[in-house]
């Protein structure tokens, strides 16, 4: 499936605003499931300073510096990407539990030997971990996915989380099953509602009035799935919207969205959309990944001066076969 | 002797002590390297070491060394504290120290380079990642980030203490924005001055060395203009606690103090604000928090940093000592895989052991944690405000069960250490030597040719025996490091043995816009307190006549001069809108105008405005300005704040403000090179002058008055702008407004009046650097040149016509109102063209995800 994405932001200022750095993930990774052919930027004023790289988690990521003093910017992202209709689907992900894949992603430092010397102040080392000589691959994998376990800016493992998440999570139940029986939950359970949250709200107010967006559900599910021991990391991106019947498309009237995904060893990350209860598959053109939102966050500035300022967003998914 | 001994209670000493002591070991004789100074203390005897630690205190606080205490509502500096007693360590031991050192300084750096690099350590499992991970020293955006360098680790210090079996043991390293350096430098300066013969027959080492390869280190890291690089010392400000020795270290180094807001990222490189146009940055002392340092990239509430200073490194245009991310090695946890990390990295162990350490991220470690809490010092890896340490042996069994439950939720989130003893020194503590727990912080520094230690550091004890505890926010006492050389040190000048073409050439430091702003508001309190305390100084001994005399015209003129100080001083309702009982009894409001600092514009604000906004820029004053900007303010607050005087003292304590702030002026006129700085400073003065005499006139002789009360009032007038004499020598006649609004106004060689305020203020401002159009004025040359023709032109006939059916010199009055509204332009002006920094930056809120359904 090939889709055209047009994404831009308006910033209006009621002061002149005389220099503005940003960085923006705006432009579609390439991974198993999906290739970005073509990616460009349409920013006016024009930037006198604008490069290109990618970040730690290996997103796309570009810095730009308005230099000049202006009163309104545009920043406009073009990109072109395919998305194959592929899916992880192998009888072992089906059957790995829960339990296992907690174990494997804690064995790195668990199964370690050594003794700490408590007794004297000198020579005390912390135990020594095995697995160097195995396979680096999955032992790289492995790395990488575990710090997808640990809190980050605006997820943190708490009781009340484990306690919302605990009746997905039966004993000897498949991991696929458990996420998927917790996606059901989270759609199920909490009304989708723009008006209540902002990016600011903790995701304790989340859990405790049942509501929130996209944004908030993948975070809550993330929260949910590392109170269990299982690495979850948020992905940020679109979702194509098919007009009702016989309705005209609306040019600009799709939105970024976002979900999560779930690590399974030795198999990869299987992604999930709590806010529309589905698997993503080739509807879902990813932007970016990282622990949470705070990571991919697809367009954020500083302006010096600009006094208040308004801001506007319009996102197009346009299916281009 | 041993009367001698006595005195300072050598003898008694020896009966206190309980574990290893650094004088005595574990003998109950002095160690060698301790016998000659010991003996020459006790020469000195009791009662005079007392005056030195004395004379100590008040060098210090004269320097204005200080300490800020975060919290301390008064919000004012805390005094340093200096024991007299130096620590003592010979050279053979020091040499052990040393080598130590650099080799956890090596070993720490290669850490760093590989977590920000390859991350080997992590790919091999040396190092568990989530204890790197979790830790908030360990910055994402950083990763990749470091430039190819020798070394990366630039500054870093560790904390010292002797266990009980006389070993040297690292408490904890220092690798954010390591602090302390400058506080040992004072302490020696001060020492060098107390105990001068003594210090002299010790040999110990001298510091300047290490500040001179400080320097060097600082420079080498730049990757541009690596002749004569421009270092910049990042502060976040004078509240944080250690600011003294921001801006003491700036000053002694020769470096520019700046604030987040005077630096700015453009092209990718960062630029300081200066009065002269932005010039490139090349090398930043970082003494703000690494996260704190791009709104950008990291905190993004910061307003501490720079906006894409992260993006600057990244193309490598300017280098961080020490680099973004280094706080990552003060993860306590790093401390029990620091052995095998040798081993792997140096193939050699560790000869500064650490305390020893468990990491509760691994089962069987928290296993033997969870089993021996009592023993045990628990500590987050993430050190947060509030619960730092945890003892296990003063929790009860339900917080010990609490404990457990919190480290078994998140382990790798906590290790835990052993309680270790520190050994002893001795400490001159209410007239006599007493043991005290003591760390030695000691301080390292890279440069091309490898590590280099202070030969020193900075000592700290516990104010009360068997006190573990010898922070400075605990309110510890520090003491001077003297490690002893076998021969006498030479002194190395930091400045002369420099190749002066190699890093300095003889510019004008620029001026930060900040600093600049500031500067002009020390001008311009420092005319405030002056007007307001001259005029208060002149209405005092009305007070009493009035009451004496019971003459009306004296009441009157009282009250208008009462009235005309709310004015001045913007404190309403004040003497003018109250009831009449305030004027009535005048006392108690004039009081609060001298003594109370939380209502705005009362002297006891205005200066302690004046010193903080000083203190703000302490870079710039010299050691004199400085001791008499400490003395204006600490005496008004001791005198008159924080002391139940009468009027009759407040009286003497005005006169001796006035001669303060005379002094400051004075040597601020002596001491500053006339170029952007003092023009700022001398602007301000003049404005503020302006503004206030103009004040003072309008509300004292706008108003027409029967004559009696006029005389009155007008001799008050030259009394309160110090003109009475001036006039008498000038007129040699009755006082009359005529003549008094001449001098007062339109005199031009009386520095006194507006006409001198303007000229200066004109001169000033056509000095000061400004881009303008070929033969435009500026906006304000414009204004100011205004003002002054303005004034020029006034016949001083035409300003005393009355409006008779206003009762008021309409006439004078519009000149005045005219000038204070030209001269409030003119300050808008001036702010917008040369504070630029004031510009506030604002984070574009990140767009909303909203969903599709």
């Amino acid at each position: 499936m090939k889709f055209r994405i047009t994404h831009s932001t308006f910033y209006q200022y009621s002061q002149q605003v005389g220099l503005c750095q940003n960085e923006a993930r705006l432009q579609p990774r390439d991974f198993w499931r999906q290739q970005c052919h073509a990616s460009r930027f349409e920013i006016n004023p024009e930037p006198s300073d604008f490069q290109e790289r990618s970040d730690f988690f290996g997103n796309r990521v570009a810095y730009f510096a308005i230099q000049q003093t202006h009163q309104r910017l545009t920043v406009t992202a073009i990109s072109e990407v395919t998305v194959f209709p592929r899916q992880i689907r192998n009888e072992l992900v089906s059957l790995v539990t829960w339990e296992q894949v907690r174990d494997q992603l804690q064995s790195q430092s668990q199964s370690s030997v050594g003794w700490a010397t408590p007794s004297s102040m000198a020579g005390q080392t912390q135990s020594q971990s095995q697995g160097q000589t195995q396979q680096i691959d999955v032992q790289d994998e492995l790395l990488e996915a575990k710090q997808y376990l640990l809190d980050s800016p605006m997820v943190a493992t708490s009781i009340e989380l484990a306690n919302y998440a605990q009746s997905s999570f039966e004993p000897g139940r498949p991991l696929v099953e458990v996420v998927a029986d917790l996606m059901q939950r989270i759609h199920t359970d909490f009304t989708y509602d723009p008006t209540f949250t902002t990016i600011a709200t903790p995701l304790s107010d989340v859990l405790h009035f049942r509501r929130g967006v996209c944004q908030d559900f993948a975070h809550l599910a993330i929260g949910c799935l590392r109170s269990f021991g299982i690495a979850a990391r948020y992905v940020s991106g679109y979702v194509e919207t098919l007009p009702a019947p016989g309705k005209q498309r609306l040019v600009g009237a799709d939105a970024s969205h976002a979900w999560f995904a779930v690590y399974v060893p030795g198999t990869g990350w299987l992604e999930f959309d709590p806010t529309n209860n589905t698997l993503p598959f080739d509807q879902h053109i990813t932007l970016a990944w990282g622990r949470d939102y705070t990571d991919v966050t697809p367009l954020k500035g500083i302006a010096f001066g600009g006094g208040q300022h308004s801001l506007s967003v319009s996102v197009d998914v346009l299916r281009l076969d | 002797m041993s009367e001698a001994n006595g005195d300072i209670g050598a003898q008694y000493y020896a009966t206190k002590l309980g574990v290893y002591d650094e004088m005595v070991a574990k003998e109950t004789k002095v160690l060698p390297h301790w016998e000659r100074f010991m003996g020459s203390i006790a020469k000195l005897g009791s009662e005079q070491l007392e005056l030195r630690r004395r004379e100590a205190q008040r060098l210090l606080r004269e320097n204005g060394v200080t300490y800020n205490v975060y919290g301390d509502t008064q919000k004012l500096a805390r005094p340093w504290r200096l024991d007299p007693i130096p620590l003592l360590i010979s050279s053979e031991e020091w040499a052990l120290i040393e080598a130590g050192l650099k080799q956890r300084a090596e070993l720490l750096d290669l850490v760093l380079r590989d977590i920000y690099g390859k991350q080997q350590l992590l790919k091999k499992g040396l190092l568990p990642s989530e204890l790197v991970f979790a830790h908030d020293g360990f910055l994402h955006p950083c990763v990749g980030v470091l430039p190819e360098k020798q070394r990366q680790l630039t500054v870093y210090s560790a904390n010292l203490a002797r266990g009980h079996n006389g070993r040297m043991w690292v408490l904890d390293d220092r690798s954010q924005a390591p602090s302390g350096a400058g506080y040992a430098l004072e302490n020696r300066t001060v020492m060098t001055r107390i105990i001068p013969e003594i210090f002299r027959e010790t040999q110990a080492h001298r510091l300047s060395g290490f500040f001179k390869a400080l320097r060097k280190g600082l420079a080498e890291l730049a990757p541009h203009n690596k002749e004569d690089p421009r270092i910049v010392v990042l502060t976040p400000g004078s509240l944080n606690e250690t600011y003294f020795e921001h801006a003491y270290l700036a000053s002694y180094l020769g470096f520019t103090l700046v604030q987040g807001d005077d630096l700015t990222v453009r092209d990718g490189r960062v630029w300081l604000k200066s009065l002269d146009g932005l010039q490139p940055v090349d090398v930043i002392l970082r003494r703000v928090d690494d996260s704190f340092c791009d709104p950008l990239e990291l905190r993004s509430s910061s307003r501490l940093g720079v906006a894409g200073l992260l993006e600057a490194v990244r193309r490598n245009n300017v280098a961080i000592a020490n680099p973004l991310g280094s706080s990552v090695l003060e993860n306590p946890g790093l401390l029990a895989f620091l052995p095998r990390l040798s081993r792997y990295f140096l193939n050699e162990e560790l000869m500064l052991p650490s305390v020893a350490t468990w990491w509760c991220g691994q089962r069987r470690e928290r296993d033997f944690v969870l089993q021996n809490l009592e023993r045990m010092v628990i500590k987050p890896i993430n050190r947060t405000t509030g619960n730092y340490a945890l003892f296990g042996g003063q929790l009860s069994s339900k917080e010990k069960e609490q404990l457990r439950a919190t480290i078994m939720a998140k382990p790798h989130c906590y290790v835990a250490q052993e309680q270790v003893g520190f050994s002893t020194v001795p400490a001159f503590i209410d007239h006599r030597i007493e043991p005290r727990f003591a760390v030695l912080r000691s301080f390292v520094v890279a440069t091309s040719e490898g590590y280099q230690v202070m030969p020193g550091g900075l000592t700290r004890v516990a104010r009360q025996q068997d006190d573990f505890i010898v922070s400075n926010q605990a309110g510890g006492i520090s003491k001077d490091t003297w490690v002893l050389a076998d021969e006498p040190d030479k002194q190395v000048s930091l400045w002369t043995q420099l190749g002066r073409d190699v890093i300095l050439s003889a510019v004008t430091e620029p001026l930060t816009s900040r600093a600049a702003d500031n500067l002009f508001w020390v001008g311009r309190h420092l005319e405030r307190i002056k007007a307001s305390a001259r005029l208060m100084r002149t209405l005092l001994p009305k007070l009493t006549e009035a009451q004496e005399l019971d003459d009306p015209v004296d009441g009157q003129c009282l009250n208008v001069l009462l009235c005309a100080m709310t004015q001045i001083t913007g404190t309403y309702p004040g003497f003018i809108l109250s009831n009449a009982t305030v004027l009535e009894t005048p006392q108690n409001e004039l009081m609060a105008l001298a003594k109370n600092s939380n209502r705005a514009g009362t002297l006891a604000s205005s200066i302690q405005a004046f010193a903080q906004t000083a203190f703000s820029i302490r870079d710039v004053w010299s050691q004199d300005t400085w001791r008499c900007v400490d003395n204006i303010q600490r005496r008004w607050q001791q005198r008159v704040v924080n002391n139940d005087c009468d009027l009759e003292q407040l009286q003497k304590y005005l006169d001796d403000l006035i001669t303060g702030f005379v002094a400051f002026i004075g040597l601020t006129s002596e001491s500053m090179t006339r170029e952007a700085g003092w023009l700022m400073l001398d602007s301000g003065r003049r404005l503020e002058h302006a503004l206030a005499l103009v004040g003072l006139l309008r509300a004292t002789v706008v108003q027409r008055h029967e004559l009696a009360l006029q005389n009155q009032l007008l001799e008050a007038l030259l009394v309160a702008t110090d003109s009475l004499s001036i006039y008498r020598r000038r007129y040699r006649s009755f006082i009359q407004l005529p003549m008094v609004l001449e001098l007062l106004l339109m005199d031009e060689t009386h520095p006194r009046s507006l006409a001198y305020q303007l000229h200066q203020l004109s001169a000033h401002i056509s000095d000061l650097p400004r881009e303008r159009g070929k033969g435009q004025l500026s906006e304000e040359e414009c204004l100011i040149l205004r003002a002054y023709t303005d004034l020029r032109l006034v016949k001083v006939s035409e300003l005393v016509k009355v409006d008779d059916k206003a009762g008021v010199y309409s006439e004078l009055e519009n000149l005045l109102s005219a000038m204070t509204e030209l001269l409030w332009q003119l300050y808008d002006v001036i702010a917008q063209a040369y504070f630029s920094h004031s510009q506030v930056p604002q984070l574009m809120t990140p767009t909303q995800p909203e969903d599709d359904l």
